[in-house]
């Protein structure tokens, strides 16, 4: 049996390849799960749908700016009404069929019908639709709602009449959402440029190109698009070892997935490799709980970050593939980002890191039997460091995801552990399992610190109040920290509802400053992300923040 | 007459045992950490949205209240859906088990025949050259990490010699041509299937030879070799007919017992080589909290280790007279 196996393998290899059409190979980690969008929540289901189901505005590359996509132009509002008038492209799904300002409609009272978990919050703010004629849609909203233009507008758009019977059976069960989100999409009928073809789950997920795509030959945000290859062939790989292999010996033509440090070496010296570098839009920060000593102390706190040596976090164990946060806002959020934020202890070296937190704690009142800065003004080693009323400081933990899930975030736990204790702090780095930390941050809100990361933010600024409003300090809340500012929580509701982009961009600043002056959380890094494509493929790859996998790579690359 | 009166009695066994598994399982998942929505949200969903879905997916009743309907499922054969597949957890596993049983159920057999047969002619040269070449060779093949050895051959056979596919299960070359006949598709599988069959297949005939060599060594002193070599009958006939069939019931334990784990995959294989069957599932479903997935992987996983318990003993009395119930 071995022997037929050994010679079935010689002559497969003989025969070698068939030959392919312009189709892209692309290296998946991980199986889509889903073709369902409204179920889809894993991050490789909504690679491939991306593809598919397109929204009515998209952002430009260049100025992450939202350009019209399925619309035709940007949105008219009239505010007397609080109403937004958006006309569309012609376009087509890829049945042929037209896609008219119905499918829109039905889209967003499907939605708001079946409190879809992952989009209502986009929808709950819009009061009314209506369609006036095929190309227009109307909406009206209860109040002003700035994620309207970069979150609701941004929903991909599904066909009503591949979901209408779907929706209405689901309406009659006794758990309607349940019956929606269970619906088995086998053929999604999509406006993309590309449409399924074939999925032969376990192995590979063929998209052919869509010949009915509405951007085709059409120039947008400056590009002229295609697609001009024939189609995708999303292939899956158990490990990035695999799929590292594969790109190398040209199975796949990419990895869509972030390359790890460790391979970078060996794929900079392939000559059939490119790497790209991108800004990702995400933060990697240590959350501290204001709830309970020994965080519940500002003081306390801004030593803490003060003691953070981010230069060595981004040299020695990003090993440079990343850049120092400041703020909760990603840098590469340019619209957004505030550059006027404090930058504790920034550019300084680790004595002086030692002795301005010294400074900060001795002013607070907090005492040492031995201070770790001596009359000299020798940095020395301190005894455990005494509280203002005198008694220690209690022992705290700074939890953070294993080695073994990121050895980043552990790495940086043990790290930050031994620079608190330069100064007496009782720290102690405790990696446990993802679940667990998730569990203990969470739901029992039972910890000091923690550090975890959210890896791909949206542009909107919405998530600052979403994870520091004092609304959400509950279980299972998003305020982890137990923030509680009343201005914070003004100036968040304010952002929220104003419509003014550079207005907001003003409230979104104060809120930053605002975090980084009271420091809930400490925001320690923003990684690089590393792509790997083969060359001598194709060519026009779209760089922007998020990587190279991106619908408009997608549209412009052409075989060579 | 016995016999049917001890499968009932194992029958009645298996399943208050089974009805144990089944809650054990139960109060295992829900009581280990971890949230099985959190990998579901985004950071734009609010808290009450997040309820919602918890409440959809039936998160929200009480322990008590959960495990009424999951008893109750079980035995309606209503074993649930995937929260992330969105799909019942029956068709997942049934599209998945035949990808399974085909690759180690074709290791198992492989790797037990020639572990028998080497076996065998270890213990025959019992102290010799070929002995000792065969037991070090099981032992090291048997103990090495089966990761490193898989990705090992990965990097010989499919990188650098490209003999065969670096993972996967079928090629779409192959499957996406309209032209390709089954046979085209039949021998393509097989090609894939190469590199992990010989890893199970390295990794597991050592246990078969060890203990096919150590059952031997017992039964070659046994008063009836010693009657049939004074009988003057040939070697061979005496080694192949006389001890191996003897020699061999333990290793007919092992077998049974291994083809019933076979059906919950490896899941280390499956995920080296992106083999697309129950293995990585049930790694898949434990580390999203995939509630309703990995309760169904594991009680499938009990119910064929269970009556393979049972088939294997029957057997024994079929291949042994000796036993009697």
């Amino acid at each position: 049996m071995l022997c037929a196996l050994l010679v079935t393998g010689w002559i497969l290899f003989a025969a070698g390849p068939a030959p392919a059409a312009h189709y892209l190979k692309i290296g998946l980690l991980e199986e889509p799960k889903t073709l369902n969008i409204w179920l889809a929540g894993d991050t490789w289901s909504r690679k491939v749908l991306s593809q598919i189901y397109q929204p009515l505005y998209l952002r430009d590359p260049e100025t992450l700016r939202f350009v019209p996509w399925l619309a035709a132009e940007a949105p008219i509002l009239d505010q007397k009404e609080l109403c937004y008038t958006v006309k569309l492209r012609p376009a087509k799904w890829s049945d042929g069929t037209a896609l008219t300002s119905r499918d829109v409609a039905f889209t967003a009272r499907l939605i708001q019908e079946f409190k879809i978990p992952r989009y209502i919050s986009k929808w709950r703010f819009v009061k009314r639709i209506e369609t006036p004629d095929s190309r227009t849609v109307k909406f009206y909203l209860s109040k002003p709602k700035a994620i309207f233009l970069t979150r609701t507008l941004a929903t991909p758009i599904v066909q009503e009449s591949q979901w209408r019977s779907v929706a209405d059976d689901a309406a009659k069960a006794e758990k309607p959402l349940k019956r929606l989100l269970k619906y088995e999409v086998k053929q999604p009928v999509g406006s993309g440029p590309f449409v399924l073809k074939e999925w032969r789950q376990g192995a590979y997920l063929f998209l052919r190109k869509n010949p009915h795509f509405f951007a085709q030959g059409k120039s947008i945000a400056g590009m002229k698009l295609g697609p001009f290859i024939d189609g995708l062939i999303f292939k899956i790989f158990g490990t990035s070892d695999a799929a590292v292999l594969a790109l190398k010996k040209g199975s796949v033509d990419m990895f869509w997935w972030g390359i790890q440090p460790g391979y970078l070496e060996d794929l900079r010296s392939n000559t059939d490799i490119r790497l790209f570098s991108s800004e990702k839009s995400a933060l990697y920060y240590m959350g501290l709980n204001l709830r309970r000593p020994p965080f519940n102390d500002l003081h306390l706190r801004r030593a803490v970050a003060t003691l953070i040596d981010k230069n060595f976090i981004i040299s020695r164990i990003l090993q440079g593939y990343g850049a120092k946060m400041h703020s909760m806002v990603p840098p590469g959020n340019r619209f957004y980002y505030c550059d006027e934020v404090r930058r504790y202890g920034d550019g300084l070296d680790r004595t002086a890191r030692v002795r301005r937190a010294y400074e900060i704690l001795k002013q607070a009142g907090y005492r040492w039997e031995t201070p770790p800065v001596d009359e000299a003004g020798r940095v020395v080693e301190p005894s455990w460091l005494l509280a203002p009323d005198g008694r220690p400081v209690p022992k705290f933990s700074i939890l953070t995801p294993p080695a073994d899930y990121d050895p980043n975030r552990a790495m940086c736990g043990m790290i930050i552990q031994e620079w608190l204790r330069a100064l007496g702090m009782p720290a102690s780095a405790k990696p446990m399992a993802f679940g667990s930390l998730i569990q203990q941050v969470k739901v029992r809100r039972d910890f000091d610190a923690f550090i975890l990361a959210y890896g791909n933010l949206s542009l909107d600024p919405d998530y600052l109040r979403s994870f520091f409003h004092s609304r959400n300090d509950r279980v299972r809340g998003r305020n982890t920290s137990g923030y509680h500012n009343p201005e914070f929580d003004r100036v968040a509701d304010a952002a929220s509802s104003q419509m003014d982009r550079d207005k907001r961009r003003a409230l979104v600043c104060d809120l930053q400053k605002m975090l980084n002056r009271d420091l809930p959380w400490i925001p320690l890094y923003n990684p690089n992300l590393i792509e790997a494509v083969r060359r001598g493929k194709v060519k026009g790859w779209v760089q922007m923040l998020g990587g190279i996998g991106n619908l408009w790579s997608f549209c412009r690359l052409k075989p060579l | 007459m016995e016999l049917r009166r001890f499968i009932f009695r194992r029958l009645i066994q298996i399943f208050v045992i089974f009805f144990v598994i089944l809650t054990v399982l139960f109060l295992l998942f829900r009581l280990a950490p971890g949230d099985p929505i959190s990998r579901m949200i985004d950071p734009d969903m609010t808290t009450e949205d997040a309820e919602r879905l918890r409440e959809q997916l039936g998160l929200d009743e009480p322990l008590w209240v959960q495990y009424v309907y999951y008893v109750r499922n079980f035995f309606t054969g209503e074993f649930g859906t995937s929260f992330h597949y969105g799909q019942p957890v029956v068709k997942i596993i049934w599209d998945r088990l035949p990808n399974t049983v085909l690759l180690f159920t074709s290791s198992i057999i492989l790797s037990a025949f020639v572990g028998v047969f080497l076996g065998k002619i270890a213990s025959w040269h019992k102290g010799g050259k070929i002995d000792s070449v065969l037991t070090i060779g099981a032992l090291v093949t048997h103990t090495v990490f089966l990761p490193w050895l898989a990705l090992i051959l990965i990097w010989v056979f499919a990188y650098k010699l490209a003999w065969f596919p670096i993972t996967g299960m079928v090629s779409e070359e192959v499957w996406l041509d309209p032209e390709a006949g089954i046979v085209a598709k039949a021998l393509d599988v097989f090609h894939h299937m190469a590199l992990p069959l010989c890893t199970l297949f390295l990794i597991h005939f050592g246990a078969y030879l060890l203990i096919m060599r150590s059952s031997m060594l017992e039964t070659l002193k046994e008063d009836y070799i010693l009657t049939a070599r004074a009988k003057g009958l040939e070697e061979r006939v005496i080694r192949n007919r006389h001890a191996a069939p003897n020699a061999a019931l333990p290793v007919v334990t092992s077998i049974g017992l291994s083809l019933a784990f076979s059906i919950n995959g490896g899941a280390l294989t499956e995920t080296v080589f992106t083999w697309p069957g129950i293995g990585r599932e049930l790694v898949f479903s434990v580390s999203h909290n995939d509630y309703p997935l990995a309760q169904a992987s594991f009680l499938l996983i009990a119910i064929v280790v269970l009556l393979s318990n049972l088939v294997v003993d029957v057997l024994y009395a079929y291949l042994d007279p000796r036993i009697r119930y």
